[in-house]
């Protein structure tokens, strides 16, 4: 019976070829544009680390100027990064099981097997927490242990791509290299592993990247250099004119995670921070009203405005395509299963019921809903490849892959929209269809039995 | 001469759906038209924004020094001589940052020590005394730093100087000294250090580092960058752009061994960057508006051409008993009228509610009225031109369909 039906929609589509095409059209046109901007929205929005959502936590404190916020676009937010004094000493804490305190800087490395030039790099220094909170995945060795927190331990983690531009992909663990001209051992490579948004340090954009190297955070002070390799930001016209000065200033330039495995460490952590708040109140710091918090993933990637307006903007503009798409099917549908009224009319009368007819008719809708599905996916594919293609034109391979690297993540065909795209495809057409097969079940066949 | 609406309505009326179905699909299709129409003008304005600078002409070059053996002043030496004994080079100067870049550095001034007084932001460029003639931004009033006026770049025991002289671009001017000629005026950083404002420039744009708002709020300052890095900016003449900057890759990266070139790349690279979500964003909302009025309208001659079919027969017994083709033509003509207006009517309300809304949510600026306008004259036309094929196709039915049974 069902096949039969089938076999009767595939023959009226062939008796109006050209609209049926234009419903196939509309119907795979809508889903594709939903595609596309569902897809770069996913990804822009996504929480790439959301198994940790209640467990990691960003942490900031108002530190700034009393007559006017950090940035003036978040007049409600605090600064997004800590001074080094206030992270070193939140550091000292036992309360949260895992806590990070990190920067990027602008480095090179010289001395790789298979890398003659010498190599700018982006490195963050980071304490040694970062691979176990973030779930940072390792090819060959791993981190190295707290003690690099205070000391300059000279070891350092490559990501998977500097490993093979520097070592040709081998286990390089144990080998050699010169970072900024000082030597260090590699101890760890890591896999593939590329969060978007990067929502650990937002500062050189959300869907830069991750570094290329990590160094322990030891090494900030035998260093003695200033972070060139994200945004230092400062208000309070103080002395700076030692590096001891920098680190003891109000300038924020550091990122701070911790991991708090549940409420009551919660509390604790920020009852240490609003306690330390209090007491550097007294001696003259914190001159705004108190704002010291933990934020998770998902509020931060909110708070720091990751998603853009004309992402949402899209969406919106897109789902309104999808609706004229399907109110033009409705009314093609309508049109053309009324034309052939007379054939159900006749069906009718031979003893078909109105169940009968419905059925016959929303099979042949859904028949045409799959093709239009499987056709929006096409032109949905090939869509984001020219949404690729338009991120990408202008920036041929970047020795720092800072400016748009993230990009390709966003427009990655991910299983996720793929699959909601074809429920979207197969359930707006069938509603699309509802109506007219349901008009055509009530025609009466008395009508269409008369000599007209 | 009478259009006839009476039969027309009602008509219409008997049969609904399908024209309820297009004026539906017109009234989203101008709504969104016309928003999209006014934001993507809007995108355009902002790309076409003149830069001021000679941008066209510029290029810059990366620098990362990583050795203790690198010798700052040596190497900036022979690197700018270098760069400046090249021909078709126009000039170059060393930079902290490069012009429509993606880095770059802010401060803020005031009019009067201890952060009082009239305060500006200002995202400045650390330069040498070719600074100003590398960027090409005209010069309003006052004058260009001098060589023994560039000062060595900041070290770390001297983080908290100031520079005592500053060129400033003509917003920054007014808005330090909305009354008054700023020239020769002395403004004040957060420690209270002064610094007379030299020079004023045209409203050139700065790096795009730190938010759109605010870009030609910017300020020279005569000094040698280093602590957060350098680079160079080098001007040529027109059309030798790119043969310079391979030439000049090649030879630095190989001069010089504690110091890496990251990258040499033209100003006008970084303006596509700067731009490029704007350009996109263009890209995009101009291709689904095509599709979806392409859509709509063939959502309109679908639907006409069904009428027509479907009253073949009443077509031929109006011309049977007198109704000339034009009176068909006009027949049909008139009834894509009148589904087109009710969806404009639709459209409008719906476009200012989805205008009125985007202003509130994202800060976007109302929507204009002449947009609306062009909007329902636009949709009005296509929708008459998606109708006039099939009408044509009705008035040449045959008055004798009408005699004929089925």
């Amino acid at each position: 019976m069902y096949a039969y039906y089938v076999r009767l929609a595939l023959k009226s589509f062939g008796r109006n070829r050209g609209l049926t095409a234009l419903m196939l059209g509309a119907i795979a046109l809508g889903i594709a544009v939903c595609i596309m901007t569902m897809t770069v929205y996913h990804a822009m929005s996504g929480n790439p680390i959301w198994w940790k959502n209640d467990r990691l936590y960003a942490v900031t404190m108002d530190n700034w100027d009393p007559t006017r916020p950090e940035r003036p676009q978040y007049p409600d937010l605090p600064p997004a990064q800590l001074t080094y004094k206030d992270g070193i000493y939140l550091l000292g804490s036992n309360i949260p099981e895992r806590k990070v305190l990190m920067y990027a800087r602008q480095s090179v490395l010289t001395g790789g097997a298979a890398q003659r030039k010498p190599l700018p790099v982006s490195t963050r220094v980071t304490t040694s927490d970062f691979f176990s909170m973030f779930d940072v995945p390792f090819l060959y060795g791993g981190g190295w242990d707290s003690s690099g927190d205070q000391n300059a331990l000279p070891v350092i983690v490559l990501s998977k791509e500097q490993n093979e531009k520097l070592f040709g992909g081998i286990n390089s663990v144990g080998r050699t290299i010169r970072w900024d001209d000082h030597e260090f051992r590699v101890v760890g490579v890591l896999d593939a592993w590329s969060p978007t948004p990067r929502f650990y340090d937002l500062n050189n954009g959300a869907f830069s990247t991750p570094d290329d190297v990590y160094i322990p955070f030891g090494w900030t002070r035998t260093l003695e250099q200033y972070p060139n390799g994200g945004d230092t930001s400062c208000w309070r016209p103080e002395k700076l004119d030692t590096f001891a000065d920098f680190l003891g200033s109000d300038c924020v330039w550091t990122q701070m995670w911790v991991e708090l495995p549940n409420r009551a460490s919660r509390e604790r952590m920020q009852g240490l921070m609003d306690g330390y708040w209090a007491e550097q109140r007294k001696a003259g710091r914190f001159p705004r009203p108190r704002d010291n918090r933990l934020t998770n993933v998902g509020q931060w990637l909110k708070d720091q405005g990751v998603v853009q307006n004309d992402n949402r903007l899209l969406v919106g503009i897109a789902f309104a395509f999808l609706t004229v798409c399907l109110l033009n099917t409705v009314g093609i549908l309508l049109a053309k299963f009324l034309n052939a009224a007379p054939i159900a009319g006749v069906r009718r009368a031979l003893g078909a019921s109105r169940r009968q007819i419905f059925i016959q008719h929303i099979i042949e809708v859904g028949v045409l809903a799959a093709g239009g599905a499987l056709l929006g996916l096409g032109l949905g594919a090939l869509g984001l490849w020219g949404v690729h293609a338009l991120y990408v034109t202008n920036s041929q391979v970047d020795t720092v892959a800072d400016i748009t690297g993230g990009y390709q993540q966003l427009t990655h065909f991910d299983p996720i929209s793929v699959f909601w795209a074809v429920v979207l495809a197969v359930v707006s057409a069938l509603a699309a269809g509802l109506y007219p097969a349901w008009r055509i079940g009530r025609v009466a066949p008395a009508v269409y039995l008369k000599s007209q | 001469m009478s259009l006839d609406i009476r039969p027309v309505v009602s008509s219409l009326l008997r049969n609904r759906t399908g024209a309820v179905l297009v004026a539906f699909q017109i009234a989203i299709a101008l709504a969104v038209l016309v928003n999209a129409v006014f934001i993507v003008h809007q995108r355009i304005e902002k790309m076409g924004r003149p830069t001021r600078i000679d941008d066209a002409n510029l290029f810059g070059i990366q620098i990362a020094e990583f050795t203790s053996r690198f010798n700052y002043d040596a190497s900036m030496h022979e690197d700018l001589a270098y760069l400046r004994s090249l021909p078709g080079v126009v000039s170059a100067s060393v930079s902290n940052s490069i012009p429509l870049g993606i880095s770059g550095s802010a401060t803020t001034v005031w009019t009067q020590p201890d952060s009082k007084g009239q305060r500006a932001q200002i995202n400045y460029f650390s330069m040498d005394e070719q600074g100003l003639n590398t960027l090409g931004v005209p010069l309003l009033a006052g004058r260009a730093f001098r060589a023994t006026e560039i000062l060595p770049p900041v070290t770390l025991t001297d983080t908290s100087q100031f520079v005592p002289q500053l060129i400033v671009t003509q917003v920054v001017a007014q808005h330090l000294f909305p009354h008054d000629n700023a020239l020769g005026k002395t403004v004040y950083d957060s420690r209270g250090n002064p610094a007379t404002i030299i020079g004023i420039i045209d409203n050139m744009i700065g790096t795009g580092w730190g938010g759109y708002e605010g870009i030609d709020q910017v300020a020279i300052m005569p000094q040698l960058p280093r602590l957060y890095g350098f680079d160079y900016l080098v001007r040529t003449e027109p059309g030798k752009r790119n043969a310079i900057m391979r030439t000049v890759e090649e030879h630095l990266s190989t001069s010089n061994p504690d110091r890496v070139i990251k990258s040499v790349r033209s100003v006008e690279y970084y303006k596509k960057l700067l731009y490029r979500d704007d350009r996109n964003m263009g890209v995009f909302l101009i291709t689904v508006t095509a599709l979806l009025l392409a859509i709509a309208s063939l959502g309109i001659f679908g639907l006409a051409t069904f009428n027509v079919s479907a009253r073949t027969k009443q077509i031929g017994t109006r011309r049977a008993v007198g109704a000339r083709r034009g009176d068909i033509v006009r027949y049909f003509m008139v009834e894509n009228g009148l589904i087109t207006t009710a969806g404009i009517l639709v459209g409008c309300a719906l476009a200012l509610g989805i205008g009125y809304w985007l202003s509130l949510q994202y800060q976007l600026p109302r929507l204009d009225l002449y947009y609306l306008v062009g909007g329902v004259l636009g949709l009005w036309i296509i929708g008459q031109l998606a109708a006039w094929q099939p009408a044509r196709r009705a008035s040449t039915v045959s008055p004798s369909v009408a005699t004929r049974t089925v």
